[in-house]
C-alpha cells in the first residue's frame, strides 16, 4: 500500500504550445558591434540610443560572469539570438494581429483579461511588442502606456533622463547585454496626482527557439500618483537554452504609489537573468509581488531604493522549483533617508531536486536614521532530494534603527496533518491544503486569476499505489 | 447492547516511551463517558491513538469501532468512519476560510453529496446556539482565532460532521465559565440514541449540564477505576492521591 | 602584506561586502622562538608537543594556515584520561612574547572543563594566529572557553575545527574583546548520531575595532542538534562582520538548526553587517534563525535611570545583563569576574 505523494508540478500545457518559428527576421546567434548595430538600424533608433547600446557592448566584454550563485555555463552568447522580429508590426485592435500570435494571446486569456480587469494591456512577441492598448479616459487624463520603440521616438527627453540611470549599465554583466540589444517593453508615465483604479499589464512571450528576450520597462509614477502594473511572461519549452534579460526601471516619486506584480512561468530551459530596481522619493511606497515557478536558472533580485524621507516598501514573494529548477532569488533594499521602512515576506517550496535559494540584501545607511527593517523567509522542503538555502546579508550602518530577521526552514508540520486528516481529507490532500495555506500570504497579493492558477499549480497526484 | 467502540488491553507508546500501559474501554451508542485522570496520565494519548496519530505508536491490543479493527486504518479513514476528535490545540491553516473547509470536509466524510440549502441553514442554526461570531467562519481556519474561538469551532465541526463517537480532547481547558456551558449545550445538541461522545476533561464544570453514564479515572496508562457520575465529583474533591496509590501497591 | 581572509561557505554578491575581510599591511611573522608564557593546568591530561597533520575543511585561509603549520611556536596535542577534569591555557602576550602561533589538538575521551585565554601586558602590537582541533568521541561532554583579551592594537585570529562523535555533547563559550582585528573561523562536523553543539559567544566592539565571525556547522548525522548564540555591542567605530552557517546535509534527518544573532548599536558610526545562512538537502530538519540590530531599548533604558543610574551606566547595565548568560557558563571564577570589568571599562 505504498503511495507517495507528489504535489504536481504545475501544468505547463498552455504555455508549451509552440507557434511555428515564423519571423519576419531573426538576427544571426551571437553577440558583435555588427549585430548591435543591426538591432539599432532595424529600429531606426536615433543616435544617442546607438551611443548606449555600443557603451553598454564594452561593458559586457569587459565585465566578468558572477562568482556566485547557480551555474551559468551552459548559458552561450554564441548560440543565442538576441533579436527576433515578428511578422507584424505594432497593433492597436487584436483582430490585426495575425492568427497564429493572437490564438497564442488567446489562450494565455490576455484579451478576455483585458476587458474584464484591466486599464490597458502591451503583449510582446519574441522581440517586438505586438500589441498595446490604453483606455481612452486614461489617455485623457495624460497616461502615456506605449512600447518602448515608441517612447524613444515619441518621448526622447524622458526616455533619455531615465534609461539605464537606475539600472547603470556596468551593474553587472547581464544588465550591459540587456543594454546592447534591448528590443521591446513597455513604457508607462503616470502624471502628478493621476490614481489609476484598475491595472495595467505587459505580457511578454518568447516563441523562438535559441533566442534571447530583452525587454525593457520604465515605469514613471509622478508625484501623488499611483499605479498597478502587471508583468507575465511564459515560453515554450525547447531543448536548448533560451534567455531572459530584462531590465526593469521604476521612478516612484514623492507621495506616489506603485505595485509591481509579476507571475513569471518560463519554460524549463529558460535561462532567466533579470534585473529590476526602483528608485523611491518621499512618502512614496513601491510594493514588489513577485511568483517565480518557471525556468531553468533564475537569478532576479528586485531591488528598493529608498531615497526619499519616509519611503517604504514591501516585498512579498514565493518561489517554487520543482526537478532541474534553481531558483536564485531574493530581495535587495537600501535604505538612504530617515524614517524609511521595508517590510518583507518571502516563500520557498522546494521538490523533486529543485534548488530554491533566497538571497537578499538589506542596507541601512548612515543616513536612514528612525528606519525599520523586518524581513521574514520561510522554506519548505518537500522531499530529501531537493535544496533550499538562505543566504540574506543584513548591513546596518547606523545605531538608530529596528531591524529584525527571521528564517525558518523545515517540512510540512506532521500535526497539521493530523488535523486535516482527522476531518476526513486523505494524506494528500491535506498536504496540498497545508502547501497552499503555505502560499497563501503571498497568492493573495495576486490578481485573482494569477490566484487561482497559483493554487491550480499546487495540485496533487497519488502515485505507485499498490494494492 | 449496540458496541460502538472498543478498545482491549491497548499498550501504546511515544517517543520510546510507554504511555498506554493495557488500557480496556467499552462504548456502546447513547452513552456519555468521562475520562479523568492527573497529568501525563495518558488521557490526551488515548484521543490521538484512537484517530492513530502516527506519532504514537501501538505496542498491542486492539482497537474495534462497529466490530471492526481500525488499528491500520488512516486517520482519515477513521474519520469517515464516524469517529470526531475535538482537538486540545487546533492547527491554524491559512488559505483556506473555514466556511469552505466546512463545506470540504462534510464531503469528505459523508457518502452522498451534501445540500447546500439544509447546509447552510443547519450551519447558521449552530452559530447562532453557539453563540459564535458569524464572521468568524469567512476567516481562515482558526488563524488568528482566540483560544475560546478555536474551542468552539471544533464543537461546530463535530455538529456539522455528525461523527458516531466524538472525543473531546480536554476541550473545555482554557476556557471561561459561560464558553464550558456554549460547550455543553453543543454536546447536548450534538448527542442521540445512535451516537457517543467521550470526554477528556480535567474538571467536572463541563459536565454540570450533561447526562454522564460512565466516569472513568486514568492513571499511569490504565484505568483504575471505573463509576457513575458520582466518582467526578469525589476526585473533584479528594483530587486522585488515593488512586496513585492503589497504583503503586 | 595584504590578505584575504575568512571566506563564507557559500559566495555571494560582491557587493555586498561579506565574502571574506582583507587585511591590509600586515606583517606575518616567522622563524619565533617559542612562545614561553604559557601556564598550562591540568590534572594528568596526556600533553604532546606533536599533533597530527592538518585537515581543515574551512580555516582561515592558506597563508594563515601554512603560517600555522611552518611557524607555530607553541604546539600541544592533549589527550584526555579519566582522571582529569580541568584544563586551562592562559598565554599572556609581553615585550618578549609578542607573537603567537599556536596549535593545539584537543582528543577529549572523558568529560572535561577547558578554559583558554588570551591576555596582553603590554601595548605593542601582538599577534596571535593560532589553530584548535578537538575531537569529541562517542558520549563526552566538553564545556571549552576561549577567551580573547588582548589589547585593541592587536591582530587575533582563531581557526578552531571540531569533530563530534555520537551522543557528544559539545558547549563553546567564545568572548571576543580583544584586537585591533580578531577574526574568527569556526567550524564543527557534526557527524554522530545524537550529537550537540552549543555555541554561545560575546563580542564588544570600540574605538575601530573589526570583529570578523564566521561560524559554520554542518549536521551529518541524525538527531543532531547545533544551537548558535551571538550577543555583541558595538561602540565608536566599531564594525562586525558575522557570518552563521548552518548546513543540513544529507542524511541528518530529525537534526535542529537554531542561530540567533543580536547586535547591540551604541553608537550612530558603529557598522553591523550579518549573514545568518540556512542551507538544507534533507527535509525532516527544522531549522530557524533571527538577527536582529539596533539601539539599546529606550524602555529599558529609562526604567534603568529612573531609579537613579546614569546613562552610561544603565547601558552598561544592559550589555553585561545581556552577556551574563553568556559568560555565566565559564567555570573559572577569576576568569568571570576579569571579563566583567572589561566590559565595565571598554565602555567608559
Amino acid at each position: 500500500m505504498a503511495s507517495k505523494t507528489k504535489v504536481e508540478d504545475i501544468n505547463r500545457n498552455i504555455y508549451d504550445i509552440k507557434d511555428k518559428d515564423n519571423y519576419e527576421f531573426k538576427i544571426q546567434k551571437g553577440l558583435s558591434r555588427e549585430i548591435v548595430e543591426e538591432i539599432s538600424k532595424k529600429k531606426n533608433e536615433p543616435e544617442w540610443m546607438l551611443d548606449i547600446r555600443l557603451k553598454a557592448l564594452e561593458a559586457y566584454n569587459k565585465l566578468e560572469l558572477p562568482t556566485w550563485g547557480p551555474d551559468l555555463s551552459e548559458l552561450k552568447m554564441d548560440e543565442i539570438a538576441t533579436y527576433v522580429k515578428p511578422k507584424t508590426n505594432l497593433n492597436t485592435s487584436w483582430d490585426d494581429v495575425p492568427e497564429d500570435i493572437k490564438n497564442t494571446f488567446d489562450r494565455l486569456g490576455i484579451p478576455e483579461a483585458e476587458k474584464k480587469s484591466l486599464a490597458g494591456v502591451g503583449a510582446q512577441y519574441d522581440s517586438e511588442v505586438v500589441y498595446h492598448s490604453i483606455k481612452e479616459d486614461l489617455i485623457k487624463q495624460g497616461v502615456i502606456y506605449t512600447d518602448m520603440e515608441t517612447a524613444v521616438r515619441e518621448y526622447p527627453e524622458i526616455v533619455k533622463e531615465h534609461f539605464m540611470k537606475c539600472v547603470p549599465i556596468t551593474d553587472h554583466k547581464f544588465v550591459a547585454l540587456h543594454a546592447a540589444v534591448w528590443s521591446g517593453g513597455s513604457f508607462v508615465y503616470v502624471p502628478e496626482n493621476v490614481k489609476l483604479d484598475i491595472p495595467l499589464q505587459s505580457y511578454f512571450r518568447l516563441n523562438s527557439p535559441e533566442s534571447g528576450q530583452f525587454e525593457h520597462t520604465l515605469i514613471i509614477v509622478e508625484k501623488g500618483a499611483s499605479l498597478h502594473f502587471i508583468e507575465g511572461c511564459s515560453a515554450p519549452k525547447y531543448n536548448k537554452v533560451n534567455l531572459h534579460a530584462g531590465c526593469v526601471e521604476l521612478y516612484v516619486k514623492d507621495d506616489a504609489y506603485l505595485r509591481y506584480s509579476t507571475i513569471e512561468n518560463w519554460s524549463k530551459n529558460m535561462m532567466n537573468l533579470n534585473t529590476k530596481k526602483a528608485i523611491v522619493g518621499k512618502n512614496a511606497q513601491i510594493d514588489w509581488v513577485t511568483g517565480s515557478f518557471g525556468s531553468k536558472v533564475s537569478m532576479l533580485y528586485p531591488m528598493s531604493i529608498l531615497n526619499g524621507e519616509g519611503a517604504k516598501t514591501e516585498y512579498t514573494g514565493i518561489t517554487f522549483a520543482g526537478a532541474g529548477q534553481n531558483l536564485d532569488t531574493g530581495f535587495k533594499v537600501i535604505h538612504n533617508a530617515p524614517n524609511t521602512s521595508s517590510v518583507v515576506n518571502s516563500k520557498s517550496i522546494s521538490k523533486d531536486g529543485g534548488a530554491c535559494t533566497y538571497r537578499a540584501l538589506v542596507r541601512i545607511s548612515e543616513k536612514a536614521k528612525g528606519s525599520k527593517c523586518s524581513v521574514s523567509c520561510e522554506s519548505l522542503m518537500l522531499d530529501d532530494i531537493s535544496r533550499s538555502d538562505t543566504i540574506p546579508v543584513n548591513d546596518i550602518e547606523t545605531d538608530e534603527v529596528e531591524f529584525s530577521h527571521e528564517a525558518k526552514i523545515g517540512k510540512i508540520s506532521d500535526k497539521e496533518i493530523f488535523y486535516l486528516m482527522s476531518r476526513g481529507l486523505s494524506e494528500e490532500d491535506a498536504k496540498a491544503m497545508i502547501v497552499r495555506g503555505f502560499a497563501y500570504p503571498v497568492s493573495k497579493e495576486l490578481p485573482v486569476e494569477y490566484a487561482v492558477e497559483m493554487n491550480n499549480l499546487i495540485n496533487i497526484e497519488l502515485e505507485g499505489s499498490i494494492g | 447492547m449496540d458496541k460502538l467502540l472498543e478498545i482491549k488491553d491497548l499498550h501504546v507508546s511515544a517517543q520510546n516511551k510507554e504511555i498506554l500501559k493495557g488500557l480496556n474501554l467499552s462504548i456502546n451508542r447513547g452513552e456519555v463517558h468521562v475520562i479523568m485522570g492527573p497529568n501525563g496520565a495518558g488521557k490526551s494519548t488515548l484521543a490521538n491513538v484512537i484517530l492513530n496519530n502516527p506519532q504514537y505508536t501501538k505496542i498491542s491490543g486492539k482497537i474495534r469501532f462497529e466490530g471492526e479493527n481500525i488499528n491500520e486504518l488512516k486517520t482519515n479513514e477513521i474519520a469517515k468512519k464516524g469517529i470526531f476528535m475535538s482537538f486540545q490545540s487546533p492547527e491554524e491553516i491559512p488559505g483556506i476560510s473555514t466556511l469552505n473547509f466546512l463545506k470540504y470536509a462534510k464531503n469528505k466524510v459523508s457518502d452522498e453529496p451534501v445540500k447546500s440549502f439544509k447546509f447552510r441553514y443547519l450551519l447558521k442554526k449552530y452559530i447562532d446556539e453557539l453563540n459564535m461570531n458569524p464572521k468568524l467562519i469567512e476567516r481562515n481556519l482558526n488563524v488568528g482565532f482566540s483560544g475560546g474561538e478555536k474551542k468552539k469551532n471544533e464543537i461546530l465541526q463535530m455538529l456539522v460532521l455528525e461523527p458516531k463517537l466524538a472525543i473531546l480532547d480536554e476541550t473545555d481547558s482554557g476556557l471561561d465559565v459561560d464558553a464550558i456551558r456554549t460547550v455543553s449545550k453543543g454536546i447536548n445538541m450534538y448527542k442521540n440514541d445512535t451516537n457517543a461522545v467521550l470526554i477528556i476533561t480535567h474538571n467536572n464544570k463541563i459536565l454540570e449540564n450533561l447526562d454522564v453514564d460512565y466516569v472513568h479515572i486514568l492513571v499511569d496508562g490504565k484505568i483504575v477505576k471505573t463509576g457513575k457520575r458520582e466518582l467526578a465529583d469525589e476526585i473533584e474533591k479528594n483530587g486522585y492521591e488515593k488512586y496513585k496509590k492503589v497504583e503503586e501497591e | 602584506m595584504d590578505i584575504k581572509v575568512n571566506e563564507t561557505p557559500v559566495r555571494t554578491s560582491r557587493n555586498f561586502r561579506i565574502n571574506n575581510i582583507t587585511i591590509n599591511n600586515i606583517d606575518i611573522p616567522k622563524k619565533l622562538n617559542e612562545f614561553k608564557n604559557v601556564e598550562i593546568f591540568e590534572d594528568k591530561a596526556l600533553i604532546e608537543k606533536d599533533v597530527s597533520q592538518l585537515n581543515l575543511a574551512y580555516g582561515n585561509g592558506e597563508i594563515l594556515k601554512e603560517n600555522v603549520q611552518n611557524e607555530a611556536n607553541n604546539v600541544l596535542k592533549i589527550t584526555t584520561n579519566g582522571i582529569n577534569k580541568q584544563i586551562r591555557l592562559i598565554y599572556t602576550f609581553d615585550k618578549e612574547n609578542l607573537n603567537l602561533i599556536n596549535n593545539i589538538e584537543f582528543i577529549i575521551n572523558h568529560d572535561s572543563n577547558i578554559t583558554i585565554l588570551y591576555k596582553s601586558n603590554t601595548n605593542e602590537v601582538c599577534f596571535h594566529n593560532g589553530i584548535i582541533r578537538l575531537i569529541a568521541k562517542d558520549n563526552v561532554k566538553v564545556n571549552i572557553s576561549i577567551i580573547n583579551m588582548l589589547n585593541n592594537n592587536s591582530y587575533n585570529f582563531d581557526t578552531i575545527d571540531n569533530k563530534l562523535e555520537s551522543n557528544s555533547n559539545v558547549k563553546y563559550t567564545i568572548v571576543d574583546f580583544g584586537g585591533k582585528y580578531s577574526v574568527s573561523n569556526y567550524y564543527s562536523n557534526i557527524v554522530g548520531k545524537n550529537a550537540k553543539n552549543d555555541l554561545r559567544s560575546i563580542y564588544l566592539g570600540i574605538d575601530s575595532q573589526i570583529k570578523d565571525i564566521n561560524y559554520i556547522a554542518e549536521l551529518k548525522g541524525e538527531n543532531t542538534d547545533i544551537n548558535i548564540d551571538v550577543q555583541g555591542a558595538l561602540k565608536d567605530k566599531a564594525r562586525k562582520n558575522f557570518k552563521g552557517t548552518i548546513d543540513f546535509k544529507k542524511g541528518c534527518k530529525k537534526a535542529k538548526g537554531d542561530e540567533n544573532e543580536f547586535c547591540m548599536l551604541l553608537s550612530p558610526e558603529a557598522k553591523s553587517i550579518a549573514l545568518p545562512m540556512l542551507l538544507c538537502t534533507e527535509d525532516d530538519v527544522e531549522g530557524n534563525h533571527s538577527t536582529a540590530s539596533g539601539k539599546v531599548d529606550e524602555k529599558s533604558l529609562f526604567y534603568i535611570m529612573s531609579r537613579g543610574f546614569s546613562e552610561n551606566e544603565a547601558i552598561k547595565l544592559i550589555v553585561r545583563a545581556r552577556f551574563n548568560k553568556i559568560i555565566e557558563r565559564i567555570k573559572d571564577e577569576k576568569i568571570k569576574e576579569n571579563i566583567l570589568l572589561q566590559i565595565d571599562e571598554r565602555l567608559n
